[in-house]
């Protein structure tokens, strides 16, 4: 959800406004210096690039994967056999 | 790689606000305060969290029984000196998380989805959203054990662990969410405690160290010792976990120190309180295990009270308590993460239901899930309890590979890439846990089928 909280330039740009900011606006200012700016959820959601994986390493991935899911179907059949 | 400048130099506008980052910044400003004005502890304890969390997590109700039940067994030798080898490989693993989450302020799930494409990252939750539902229910049974000591029956068991659910997610606070559990998981201490009322003999848990007796019993026997208890330090969900939660708590690469710390005494304490349920399972080896075989675990409090005394069987019932109370929290939190993740919604303890429908639908629907296999009459409930380590060994080798890589990827960490020492652990770490699990898993098909005798 977007908070209705103004931008950090909008309080401190010296031209904008003369009136101090509400204490909660001001509070909620401080704090968000105490962020980095990738810490942002507007950063965040931005997915990061994609890695180009070689041929090799997609192969070995995949040969892992099924490994390891013929793996787990064998304990998954070990567990139903060892309850008849 | 994640900037270490300062968010908001002036002038510059910020990217529209969030509740999420208002709460996170609350938090982070705590911590800011705390370095400048060098008080260390506060800093330490602004800091500590997630390591400590994944780790005690993972002391969860399964993983207690299987140190006590190898201590019933088996008695102290080798497994002494095995569980803290364990809980090192662990720290190398989740040390991994707590940095590249520190540092891409991302959790797993969403950035081996985005950096290694969809299929994997599906895999990726798949393989935890299995893992996690098995081990749920056995950490349901492990409160229901605890609480059969106590005259207690299934449904109170899941109205117990539901509502701890409800209330640590009704705060809308990463922190608040923290620190309750945080000081829940501290009981694990329990069993530490519950070792010192069996009055072990400090002599042969010192003498056990050298790694002898090694235990004896069949080839299958011995791939599943070593599998289950593989599987009861490091798991799948701490690392969807401790890498998520290090995000959400707004860690950034000046805090890989702490959070190693963190991650440091979480492991250490796990270990300890790990030996201690090993040590008060080994009271009951001179009975030949009585009061555990045949009910797999169950009669665990019961057999102490008749070995050691009322209050050890109290002291560990209430342990199986906590180590399934605390389990049930941690890991509906890692599904829920990766289910945020993965669907590519908020997925914060920061954020409120209403903006993380699916965060907050995941950890109370995984729970509520589990909570309902428990009630079924006739589950083979405590089968489940003791394959749950067991699938959690074969299916961790895929999620240690792709944290091996994003730890390596230059592009997400920078300078914070593995050191050339900490891949060469780490792929240790993995053909080890890969070999033991692929074995069992092999040896018992082969054993099931007839296949060989």
């Amino acid at each position: 959800m977007k908070a209705p909280a103004p931008t950090i330039k909008a309080h401190r740009d010296p031209l904008v406004g003369e009136t101090p900011p509400a204490p909660h606006e001001r509070f909620d200012d401080e704090m968000v210096m105490d962020l980095e700016r990738d810490q942002f959820v507007a950063e965040t959601s931005r997915p990061v690039a994609r890695a180009s994986l070689s041929a090799r390493a997609t192969s070995a991935l995949w040969a892992l994967r099924v490994f390891v899911v013929l793996v787990s179907l064998m304990v998954i059949y070990t567990f139903v056999h060892q309850l008849r | 790689m994640a900037s270490t400048e300062a968010a908001a130099a002036p002038g510059l506008a910020l990217p529209p606000l969030t509740e999420e980052d208002l709460a996170r910044s609350h938090d982070r400003s705590r911590v800011h305060h705390a370095r400048r004005h060098r008080k260390r502890w506060y800093l330490l304890w602004l800091l500590v969290g997630p390591g400590i969390l994944a780790m005690l997590g993972e002391n969860d109700g399964p993983s207690m029984i299987a140190y006590a039940s190898d201590g019933a067994q088996y008695g102290l030798g080798f497994f002494v000196p095995f569980i803290p080898v364990l809980f090192a490989m662990a720290y190398i693993c989740q040390e991994m998380c707590m940095r590249v989450g520190a540092v891409t302020h991302r959790g797993y799930g969403e950035l081996v989805l985005q950096r290694y494409g969809r299929v994997w990252g599906w895999f990726g939750a798949g393989d935890l959203t299995l893992t996690n539902l098995v081990t749920l229910v056995a950490e349901f049974v492990s409160i229901r054990v605890g609480l059969a000591y106590f005259h207690l029956g299934s449904g109170v068991a899941v109205v117990l662990g539901l509502a701890l659910v409800a209330f640590t997610l009704s705060g809308g606070r990463y922190w608040r969410w923290e620190r309750i559990v945080l000081g829940l998981a501290l009981f694990n201490g329990l069993f530490l405690l519950a070792a010192i009322l069996v009055k072990p003999d400090v002599g042969g848990i010192v003498g056990a160290l050298d790694f002898t007796p090694f235990p004896g019993g069949s080839f299958n026997t011995l791939l599943l010792l070593l599998a289950s208890t593989i599987g009861a330090t490091v798991t799948p969900w701490m690392i969807f976990f401790q890498q998520s939660a290090s995000a959400d708590k707004g860690m950034t690469p000046s805090d890989v120190a702490h959070g190693r710390y963190d991650t440091a005494a979480g492991a250490v304490l796990a270990a300890i309180f790990g030996i201690g349920a090993l040590v008060a399972g080994a009271a009951l080896l001179t009975h030949n295990g009585s009061g555990i075989q045949g009910f797999a675990g169950a009669g665990f409090p019961e057999a102490l009270k008749r070995v050691a005394g009322g209050a050890a069987g109290t002291v560990f019932a209430l342990g199986l308590i906590e180590a399934g109370a605390v389990a049930i929290l941690t890991i509906s939190a890692s599904t829920a993460y990766a289910a945020g993740e993965c669907v590519g919604v908020s997925h914060s303890f920061n954020s409120s239901p209403g903006n993380a429908y699916v965060f907050y639908a995941a950890n109370a629907g995984v729970a509520l899930v589990a909570a309902v296999v428990i009630l079924i009459p006739g589950a083979p409930l405590l089968s489940i309890a003791l394959n749950a380590n067991v699938l959690a060994t074969v299916l961790l080798p895929v999620s240690l590979v792709f944290m091996v890589m994003l730890a390596n990827d230059e592009g997400l960490m920078g300078r914070w890439v593995n050191k050339r020492s900490t891949n060469a652990i780490g792929i240790a770490v993995i053909a080890f846990v890969g070999l033991c699990g692929a074995s069992y898993g092999i040896d018992s098909f082969l054993l099931s089928v007839h296949l060989i005798s």
